[in-house]
């Protein structure tokens, strides 16, 4: 039979986003795969030259729409170097729980699209139904459900409000039953099985040459999590263990976002703790107000100082829900920085998406494109 | 490893084509090398358990440009930035998909953004812009309050 391309997007139940996936079929079988970006390209890097250190928060929210908050933080500790702030400790705790709680909130969307590509109607609205819990924290906390503008440079916008800890705990205990029916009902059905075991492969060896992070790395009996081997904020502090797996195909990538969730309700109650325990400032001292302030003065006097730092470059990786994801601010010693540039876990995964494509079926992309955890907006930034 | 350290042992296998090894924070040091002998630095740094390469960036710093990568080493579990300057009338620098596949879609995107020329790329075309763009916008002049005007061709496939 002949081969031939088609198009699977940009407008295709399986993206989840604007993307158009090439692929080059032999009657079902996959012979090649060529994904097309830039629908989603809004030109952030361009955008953050032309804006204040603080103002690039609200782009970063947008640049993912399911990990806002990592992206925030992300952007945040390389400024920070940068222009060599440092946050008080509360501040940092408290950075590490939103990110924290950020991580449950994609892996649980991620759920809710995952099962519902592999046509499994129910769990997609449990998903959903939780992930909605973690929206009311944030909500909680930071006035906002998905664009949060809640870090800034030198600490976070406010503290938390009282009787958050015992709100945020009662919502861990919930999840961790949620966890083992989500089990239950994909693990322990043979359709899931069927359509999961097995493909996708990646090997750890062809994870590291093609820049694969995240859940699909560790899936493929890495243990890297720059959490444990990089740790930044307070990970340092906390007691957690790095989720794995071997097969590396689309059930381990199943399991090891599972054992993620789980290990970030240790982390949050740990940090819950902590919180009730250590009062203090959210905000360093020092911080002039155009650029640390709770609620950005524009126009007002010492917004317009324009107090120039010495010129720094400031680096960050965080391990974000998708995978590794890094930033590179450049200070050119103004208000703005020269240039911002962020590496996104999501595409150097997709990059390699030819490698775990070809020798499947068509019918096979959906669980595998849903088993990577596209999020289109951090991909084309 | 020091810096410094780093720039001694760089220096015994790479000679000139390392110009210096600078203190990076959160790195073990930012090589800056020069662009001619692209190749053997990154092999040499390959070899030197940097297996992963995480992004591949471009500055336009308006009299001439910058190429950084940025490599971790899974041994070390540490970070390593390399970087080169060419000049802004003939950027070019040699591909590094050679030593780490995973620069293929990170050099389109700077040969698109910063109009690097990364030579020996596989498949240098247009990533997030549009086929026949004729721009660079990450470059300096490349102004967000002007108008452009712009043929936007359409591929059928």
């Amino acid at each position: 039979m002949s081969e031939m391309w088609i198009n699977m997007g940009p407008q295709h139940p399986m993206t989840h986003g604007l993307w158009n996936l090439r692929v080059k079929i032999d009657g079902e079988l996959i012979v090649d795969a060529d994904p097309e970006m830039g629908y989603l390209h809004r030109g952030i890097e361009k955008i953050s030259e032309d804006r204040h250190y603080n103002e690039v928060v609200t782009l970063m929210d947008r640049c993912c729409y399911v990990a806002g908050m990592s992206w925030e933080h992300l952007y945040i500790l390389a400024s920070e170097q940068a222009l060599s702030i440092a946050p008080p400790e509360r501040a940092e705790y408290i950075r590490t729980m939103a990110d924290e709680f950020q991580r449950l909130g994609s892996h649980l969307m991620w759920y809710a699209a995952f099962v519902q590509d592999l046509g499994l109607m129910s769990p997609f609205l449990y998903g959903m139904r939780d992930r909605d819990l973690i929206l009311d924290l944030f909500q909680s906390f930071t006035g906002a459900r998905m664009t949060y503008e809640y870090m800034r440079v030198g600490g976070v916008r406010n503290d938390l409000p009282p009787g958050f800890t015992d709100r945020a705990r009662k919502v861990m205990d919930w999840l961790v039953d949620r966890f083992r029916e989500y089990d239950a009902l994909c693990l322990g059905s043979d359709i899931f099985r069927k359509r999961c075991d097995g493909l996708g492969v990646l090997s750890q060896a062809q994870c590291v040459e093609l820049g694969v992070t995240g859940p699909m790395l560790r899936s493929a009996g890495s243990s890297r999590d720059l959490r444990k081997d990089r740790p930044y904020s307070a990970y340092d502090r906390l007691e957690f263990d790095v989720a794995r797996a071997d097969a590396g195909d689309v059930t381990a990538r199943y399991l090891v976002r599972m054992e993620e969730m789980r290990q970030s309700v240790r982390i949050v109650r740990q940090i819950l703790d902590w919180l009730d325990t250590h009062p203090g400032p959210v905000m360093a001292e020092r911080v002039p107000r155009w650029l640390g302030a709770p609620y950005a003065p524009i126009g007002r006097e010492d917004y317009l100082l324009k107090r120039r730092y010495p010129k720094g470059v400031g680096f960050s990786a965080i391990e974000e829900p998708h995978g590794e994801a890094q930033a590179y601010v450049v200070n050119e010693g103004g208000e703005h920085p020269y240039r911002v540039k962020f590496r996104s876990p999501v595409f150097a995964n997709l990059s390699a998406a030819k490698h775990y494509l070809v020798g499947y079926h068509v019918a096979d992309i959906p669980p595998i494109m849903g088993s990577v955890d596209i999020c289109v907006g951090e991909c084309d930034r | 490893m020091e810096p410094g350290e780093w720039e001694r042992t760089l220096r015994a296998s790479l000679g000139e084509a390392v110009v210096a090894v600078e203190p990076f924070a959160g790195t073990r040091g930012r090589v800056r090398f020069r662009a001619g002998r692209a190749l053997d630095v990154f092999r040499t740094v390959h070899g030197a358990g940097f297996t992963h390469l995480s992004m591949v960036g471009a500055i336009d710093w308006v009299d001439h440009r910058e190429v950084f990568y940025v490599v971790w080493s899974d041994a070390a579990k540490e970070y390593a930035i390399l970087s080169t300057d060419v000049p802004a009338d003939q950027p070019r620098v040699a591909s590094a998909t050679s030593v780490w596949p995973s620069a293929n879609w990170h050099e389109r995107e700077a040969w698109e953004m910063v109009d690097i020329q990364f030579e020996g790329h596989p498949d240098l075309r247009h990533l997030l812009m549009p086929d026949g763009y004729a721009f660079h916008p990450l470059l300096r002049s490349f102004k967000l309050h002007e108008p452009e005007e712009l043929e936007v061709k359409v591929r059928h496939v």
